[in-house]
Formats: structure tokens, C-alpha cells, sequence
């Protein structure tokens, strides 16, 4: 498929499938966690149309397409997020959404070096519970979807991150890098905070 | 056109043996045993009830060693793809699973990539033949039946073998223990895991009888799906929501309302285990069992209003309720 007929044929899916089929997932996923405590919130949304234009034609180092089978191989044409109070809490989210889901594919965003500070979330691929796939055409189906779990700080920092580098036209200079590490450090360490706190306040009251 | 090979393997246990049994091989491009796997890959997705996903890898990664092999198969299927895969299943067959005849097939399905595997256990028979007036009977070790028992397949099908293969369907008849057969089969060979968790089928069926009971203008029904959707917890192995229904021995009135709040008829054919924790969290209702005998049930927030409780003397407590009877049940519960 071209471009033009691959954004097309997407289009379709969008509006037939994949937009109900995330608010499908967002009511299915917050029921879930309904009893779990501070969940500040739980959303969904259908990758759009460019979006996915733009991942499909990504393309590799050596200059192949990255994806052979994008409507296929692209596995967060719907994600799911669920913002948590404080750090200590993204673990026992992540066991109460696999008890729930069976997961594919688990992964620890974070900055491998410990000089960095970048983009935190855990990101999980999970398959896609069949409570949620009636009544839409079984072709359509992404078989998985992503799910993030996300402290306030790291979702405060990834969004304010994602709407500069979204709506600048300006290559980020390496003065406006260093700024947004500085802002991940300081939400990093507003996580680390917070944490302490929540420990030694709950100690106090036991 | 040329006919699709039926590539077979007799796989003799072992499990944790250093030195395990040579794995004998042979393709089959012809005659009734062809037949016969053409007939079961042709029929495979009604067999195969039983919707497995492979498990993900230990480090999170989206790698699983049996989906490999049953890629490499799917995408090159030959004797040498395909004995990759008897040897893995070898490694998990213990002499209790004993000698398995194991026929792999891949073929073509529309636009999808089809793979079949199934295991057939080795058993003992008599041979009958006849000469004329004559008949000589033979026994006869390692006949390899299809006995709907023990007999186990899985298939997967999907038009890409970079993206696809991780769902596919599995039978898994037991002669007994469920679980135990069902994990070497599932659980280790396959590496996979039922796709529907315990947590999400026992809160589906659960969320399921309880709506139905809230809803049905049939106060019998509705006792019966009360006490039956707290009987669930007792259940064990793993089975569909309908088999579970039919074990607790809910009517037929009782079961169609439950299969219209659930909506999908398919939802109650996935088979996954009872999570208690899971079930609790979707029970509305409280009851509470007296030394006595007697079990009062009631919505979890009215318990109070509906039994009045009084604390006597020595410990003991005394329920108290007034109403009109609107229905009398005696059953006989399996």
C-alpha cells in the first residue's frame, strides 16, 4: 500500500474499530481498578491517522522500511494509561493489570545511565480481552494494545515533553535538552519525595 | 498440486534425562494417516476450544522459545523445522506423559499461515484378523489412538509470522487431573498460558450473574442465582463459565438470564480459573451460616437493615427478619 491508501484504509478502522474500541478498554481498564487506591486517572485513545502514517514509515538505520506489515505489526494503535499517586505504586498496578491481561512484551522506561534523566513509565503490550472485541469485524481487532503506568510526575513531565516537541518546529539545542533532563530530574526526585513521605507518614500513624 | 507432508515424530519421554531417546522421524505424504491429519487440520478450529496465548520471557521481552519454533515451522516446514519442536516437547514428557506419536502440519488458509500440532498417546490394543474361518488375535503395544481423552492439539493461524503467532486454540481432553496433563501440554511445551486470566473470567461470569439476578423479574431465579454466583468459589480447575454453571447445577431459567447479561454467548465457552479474591470483589451479597444451620443472604449494604442481629448471653447471635414469602425453594445442590 501507498501512503494515501494505507492512511485510508487506517481512517476506516479509526472511526469503525479503533476509537470505540478505546473507550471500550478505558471503561473496561478504570472497572478494574475501581477499588484500587490513588489512581489519579485512566484514559485511552485510538492512534491517529497521522500518527500512524508517520510510525509505518519509519524507517531503519540502514534505511529499510522498520515496519513490513504495519497494520499488523504496530501494536499501540489504541493505549491505555493509568496515572498513580506515587512510585510505590506503579508495581502493585502493574500485578493488578496482569492478573487482568495477558501480557506480551514488559517494559521499564527509564534512562539507562545513571547520570541521565529522561522519560520514566512502564509500558505493557497486552492482548486485547475479548469482553471488549464484540461486535466489531474480527479483521479489524488489534490483537494488543499498550498500557502505561505512570506516576503524576512522570505523566505531568512526558506530556508538557511531548506537546514542545510536538508543536515546535526548532530542533531542540542542546541547552533546551538539558533543560527538559533537569525537569525529568526534578520529577524524579518529587517522585523519590513523595514517596519517603507517604512511607514515614504511614509508619507514624501504624 | 502437490500434497501438504504430515511430518511425525514418536517422542519418548525425557524429561531431565541427560541422555534422552533418539527422536524417529518420518513424512507422510499419502495414504489413511494423511487422511486422517488433513481431516483434523480441516477441523481443527472446532477441536480446539481451549484459547492459549504464549507467555512473554522472564525479562519482559516479547520473545517466547515455542512460538520460535512454531514460526520457523510455519515459515519453512520441513522434518528439520519440525523436530525442534518434538525435541522441545521431549524435554517436558515425563514417563508418566509416556511415548506420544506428535504430527505437525502447516498449510495454507485464505491468507493465513495454518499450523497443527497434535500429540497422540501411545496405548496397547488387540489385533483381530481374520483367514477366512479362522481369527488370530495379537497384542499389540504402542497404537496410537486419537481417544478423545487424551488425545492434544494446538493451532495457529495468522497472515503474518513476524507479528502473528502469539494466540492460537488448544484441546485438552483429560482422563484425569486436569490440571496436571494440561500443564505439560499448555503450560510447558506450548509455554502458554489460557487467554483469559482467572481475575477477568471470574469477574465476567460473576458481574454476569449478578446483573441477571438483579434484573429478573423471577424471584425464584433470582434466589437460585444468588446463592449459586457464592458457590462459585468453591470451584476448582479451570473450565468455561457454561461448564461451571452446569456444575453448580443452575437451572435452565437461571442460566438463559445470565447468558443475556452477559451478552456474548461465546464469553461463557472461555475456560479459566475461579480467582476468589476477583469473585469477592463482584458479590454484592452477604451471607452469613449459623451453627444451626440456617444461611441468611442479602444485599450487602440493606444485611443490616434486612436481618436484625442480636448478641446473646453466651456468645451466640439471633437474626431477626419480617416479610411477606414470595418464594420457597428446596434444591438439591451437585
Amino acid at each position: 500500500m501507498n501512503d494515501a491508501q494505507l492512511q485510508e484504509e487506517y481512517r476506516r478502522r479509526h472511526a469503525a474499530v479503533l476509537a470505540p474500541l478505546a473507550a471500550s478498554l478505558e471503561a473496561f481498564v478504570k472497572d478494574i481498578v475501581a477499588k484500587v487506591p490513588r489512581v489519579d486517572r485512566v484514559s485511552a485513545r485510538a492512534k491517529a491517522p497521522d500518527r500512524f502514517v508517520a510510525k509505518a514509515r519509519k524507517k531503519q538505520d540502514d534505511g529499510t522500511d522498520k515496519y513490513s506489515e504495519p497494520l499488523l505489526q504496530i501494536q499501540d494503535l489504541v493505549g491505555v494509561r493509568i496515572v498513580v499517586y506515587y512510585s510505590r505504586d506503579v508495581e502493585p498496578m502493574r500485578v493488578k493489570v496482569e492478573s487482568h491481561f495477558r501480557a506480551i512484551e514488559l517494559k521499564a522506561h527509564c534512562r539507562e545511565s545513571e547520570w541521565e534523566f529522561g522519560y520514566e513509565g512502564r509500558h505493557m503490550i497486552l492482548a486485547t480481552p475479548s469482553d471488549v472485541t464484540g461486535g466489531f469485524a474480527a479483521g479489524d481487532v488489534p490483537e494488543f494494545f499498550e498500557l502505561q503506568i505512570k506516576t503524576l510526575f512522570q505523566h505531568a513531565w512526558s506530556e508538557a515533553e511531548h506537546d514542545l516537541g510536538y508543536k515546535t518546529q526548532k530542533k531542540l539545542e542542546k541547552a533546551d535538552r538539558r533543560c527538559l533532563a533537569f525537569a525529568a530530574a526534578q520529577a524524579w526526585g518529587a517522585d523519590r519525595e513523595f514517596d519517603e513521605l507517604v512511607e514515614r507518614l504511614t509508619e507514624s500513624r501504624a | 498440486m502437490p500434497t501438504i507432508p504430515v511430518h511425525s515424530f514418536l517422542v519418548h519421554p525425557g524429561k531431565n534425562d541427560e541422555e534422552a531417546p533418539t527422536v524417529s522421524s518420518a513424512t507422510v505424504r499419502e495414504g489413511r494417516v494423511h487422511e486422517m491429519m488433513r481431516d483434523l487440520f480441516g477441523r481443527a478450529e472446532q477441536d480446539c476450544d481451549v484459547p492459549i496465548i504464549f507467555r512473554r520471557d522472564h525479562d519482559g521481552q516479547q520473545q517466547n522459545p515455542c512460538r520460535d519454533l512454531v514460526i520457523a515451522y510455519a515459515e519453512n516446514p520441513s522434518l528439520h523445522t519440525a523436530r525442534h519442536l518434538a525435541k522441545r516437547l521431549q524435554a517436558f514428557s515425563t514417563h508418566r506423559s509416556g511415548i506420544g506419536l506428535l504430527f505437525l502440519m502447516k498449510d495454507m488458509h485464505g491468507t493465513k499461515h495454518k499450523v497443527l500440532l497434535s500429540r497422540f498417546p501411545a496405548d496397547s490394543g488387540v489385533l483381530a484378523t481374520e483367514h477366512g474361518a479362522e481369527l488370530s488375535v495379537d497384542f499389540v503395544e504402542r497404537v496410537f489412538m486419537k481417544n478423545a481423552k487424551a488425545y492434544k492439539c494446538a493451532v495457529y493461524a495468522h497472515e503474518s509470522t513476524t507479528a502473528g503467532f502469539w494466540k492460537g486454540a488448544a484441546v485438552d481432553r483429560q482422563i484425569s487431573g486436569y490440571h496436571e496433563l494440561s500443564e505439560y501440554w499448555i503450560g510447558e511445551f506450548l509455554a502458554s498460558d489460557l487467554s483469559t486470566t482467572a481475575a477477568t473470567g471470574t469477574a465476567r461470569l460473576a458481574k454476569a450473574m449478578v446483573v441477571a439476578a438483579r434484573s429478573t423479574p423471577d424471584s425464584a431465579v433470582r434466589s437460585e442465582l444468588v446463592t449459586a454466583v457464592q458457590m462459585l468459589a468453591n470451584q476448582t480447575g479451570r473450565r468455561s463459565g457454561r461448564s461451571y454453571l452446569q456444575r453448580i447445577g443452575l437451572s435452565d431459567a437461571a442460566h438463559r438470564e445470565v447468558e443475556y447479561a452477559i451478552g456474548r454467548g461465546t464469553l461463557l465457552d472461555e475456560p479459566f480459573a475461579i480467582d476468589r479474591e476477583a469473585l469477592a470483589d463482584q458479590i454484592p451479597f452477604k451471607a452469613v451460616e449459623l451453627d444451626n444451620g440456617a444461611v441468611m443472604i442479602a444485599d450487602t449494604e440493606r444485611f443490616p437493615e434486612v436481618f436484625r442481629k442480636e448478641r446473646l448471653d453466651d456468645e451466640r447471635v439471633r437474626y431477626i427478619t419480617e416479610g411477606h414469602v414470595v418464594n420457597e425453594i428446596i434444591r438439591k445442590h451437585q
